[in-house]
């Protein structure tokens, strides 16, 4: 049984947090898991909330939130910048540990959520482990990613005025991001990771390709197209990375 | 105010129940919106409609509940149920909660693609539902469908060139069956169409009830619709235009995907419940 809830900063319920209580086991770790944003969040929703039905089964506190401005949570994508949703993930670890009594806190980030979790945890100690499924290397690339799909959408076709094609040039994917949030997004380089114990880190990667800029780390390929950067709307029911993912945030550090 | 529900046996279905904004001296006349679940997506709805519809309305005085219908979202499948009647269960569940939080209100069920659908079917069997918005609902073809078909291809290179790219895509697309190909679901791919009787007589139960219908047709429905008042011409209902709203949107695509189309649809949908809140002016599109 789910317990879900709002929470936010300054006792303002603004983040929508779904926390998935132990059904199993001895609840003595706690998982964050930090979705991915964009098409990316509903993308992955199915496959991050089997993710953690499958870890409270086997005997962790595991809590998911939607990051402010972004899927239940309150605000507007252009109202929101990224120290914001670094804040989300801090809050979001003290609500997970004030609920569940644990100590032992370890993070899942997907894409651009790897950028965000390893942010916050690169001024944290208290994160046991960061488990990262195809992290983006960096803000500025995953822009440019989003950019493509935005093209896609734009390209076949439709019938836009000047003015209306204009608009869309301040959509990524489909979404409006504001310019401050598109600065922010250009700072987030690849220190983001390497700021981040290499002990802790360990990447699930479903492409050889894509490049993770941090050399050393854990690291399992799994592969499986996801298609990042191809395809927009399809949902993702990547079981062989789910396995990889269990495993990974089930081992100690 | 956003409230997460936990409804039903076991509190097994999850929805988010939007409040009203400002207070209105007729709240107990205005009708609920019920969103259901478009496709496989949950209750967010895509590129994040359903959430800034309902805040919208709530702004204008409505009560919302935005809800993940079993097997999507948060909400688990209902083993051993076909879909029909698996969303039959869940909506007596969503009855109940809605009657137990608000009072015996009035509904307006809004859905997209299998949304739609849902709305449609669930419309006949409850007489509480006094409206129905409907995204890229089912149609039938009239008798001028595929004369227009042609006429459009050659009198719209636009639409023709586009439509070529997307054969030329189709057919090069490599034919080797990947991984992908078994683990990848389009959210929007399934639906359980009503048929032309429940259509029509979902519509005829909305006009015994006095209340009202808008449809939105986009680029998605060009394989059946084609003309703005199809849906009219096809159903036959008496008076449809005096409480039905019909608009074709062809250069718009089924999810939304651009804010300019968003925002366009937002505009038409509060237009459009704002004539449960002003006396009815007309009806007609």
């Amino acid at each position: 049984m789910i317990e879900p809830f709002f929470f936010g900063p300054c006792h303002q319920p603004q983040v929508l947090a779904i926390y998935h209580p132990p059904t199993g086991g001895t609840g003595q770790v706690l998982t964050v898991i930090c979705p991915p944003l964009l098409n990316e969040y509903m993308r992955t929703h199915p496959a991050l909330r089997e993710l953690a039905v499958a870890l409270a089964g086997k005997g962790q506190h595991v809590l998911r939130f939607d990051y402010r401005g972004t899927g239940d949570s309150f605000g507007e994508l252009g109202e929101v910048v990224i120290s914001d949703w670094v804040e989300d993930v801090g809050l979001a670890v003290r609500e997970g540990r004030e609920l569940s009594g644990s100590k032992m806190v370890r993070l899942l980030g997907v894409r651009a959520g790897a950028l965000l979790a390893c942010r916050w945890a690169g001024t944290s100690p208290d994160v046991e482990r960061l488990v990262l499924w195809d992290p983006v290397p960096d803000g500025s690339g995953y822009l440019q990613a989003m950019r493509r799909l935005q093209q896609a959408i734009v390209e076949p076709g439709l019938s836009l005025s000047d003015a209306e094609r204009r608009e869309t040039l301040h959509e990524y994917a489909g979404y409006r991001l504001s310019e401050r949030m598109v600065e922010e997004f250009h700072l987030l380089d690849p220190s983001v990771y390497s700021n981040v114990p290499n002990s802790k880190l360990h990447v699930v990667s479903t492409s050889s390709e894509a490049g993770f800029p941090v050399p050393g780390e854990g690291r399992d390929l799994v592969p499986f197209a996801c298609n990042w950067e191809t395809d927009i709307e399809s949902l993702l029911t990547p079981r062989p990375v789910l396995e990889r993912l269990i495993s990974a945030c089930l081992t100690r550090s | 105010m956003e409230e997460p529900l936990q409804l039903g046996e076991g509190g097994r279905l999850f929805g988010i129940l939007t409040s009203p904004s400002i207070p209105r001296s007729n709240a107990q006349d205005l009708p609920v919106f019920v969103f259901l679940s478009a496709g496989l997506l949950h209750r967010v709805g895509p590129y994040r409609l359903y959430v800034r519809l309902a805040r919208e309305l709530a702004q204008m005085g409505f009560s919302l509940l935005r809800v993940d219908l079993a097997g999507r979202g948060d909400s688990p499948p209902r083993p051993g149920l076909t879909n029909q009647q698996s969303v039959a269960a869940d909506f007596a569940e969503i009855l109940v909660v809605l009657e137990s939080r608000l009072g015996r209100l009035p509904l307006v069920l809004a859905g997209l693609c299998s949304g739609a659908d849902n709305a449609i079917r669930l419309t006949l069997k409850e007489p509480r539902v006094v409206g129905m918005v409907l995204l890229d609902p089912i149609c039938f073809l009239d008798r001028g469908f595929r004369l227009r078909v042609v006429v459009a291809r050659y009198t719209n290179p636009a639409r023709h060139i586009a439509w070529l790219k997307r054969r030329f895509k189709a057919l090069t697309r490599p034919s080797g069956k990947t991984q992908e190909d078994d683990t990848s679901v389009d959210p929007l791919t399934f639906r359980n169409y009503p048929t032309r009787e429940q259509l029509r007589a979902a519509f005829e139960s909305i006009r015994e009830r006095e209340g009202q219908v808008l449809s939105i047709f986009t680029s998605y429905a060009l394989g059946y619709y084609n003309k703005k008042g199809q849906l009219g011409r096809v159903l036959g209902v008496n008076g449809y235009q005096q409480f039905c709203t019909e608009l074709f949107w062809p250069h718009v695509d089924h999810t939304y995907r651009l804010e300019l189309h968003r925002r366009r649809l937002i505009e038409a949908i509060k237009t459009w419940a704002g004539d449960y809140i002003r006396p009815r002016m007309s009806g007609t599109d």
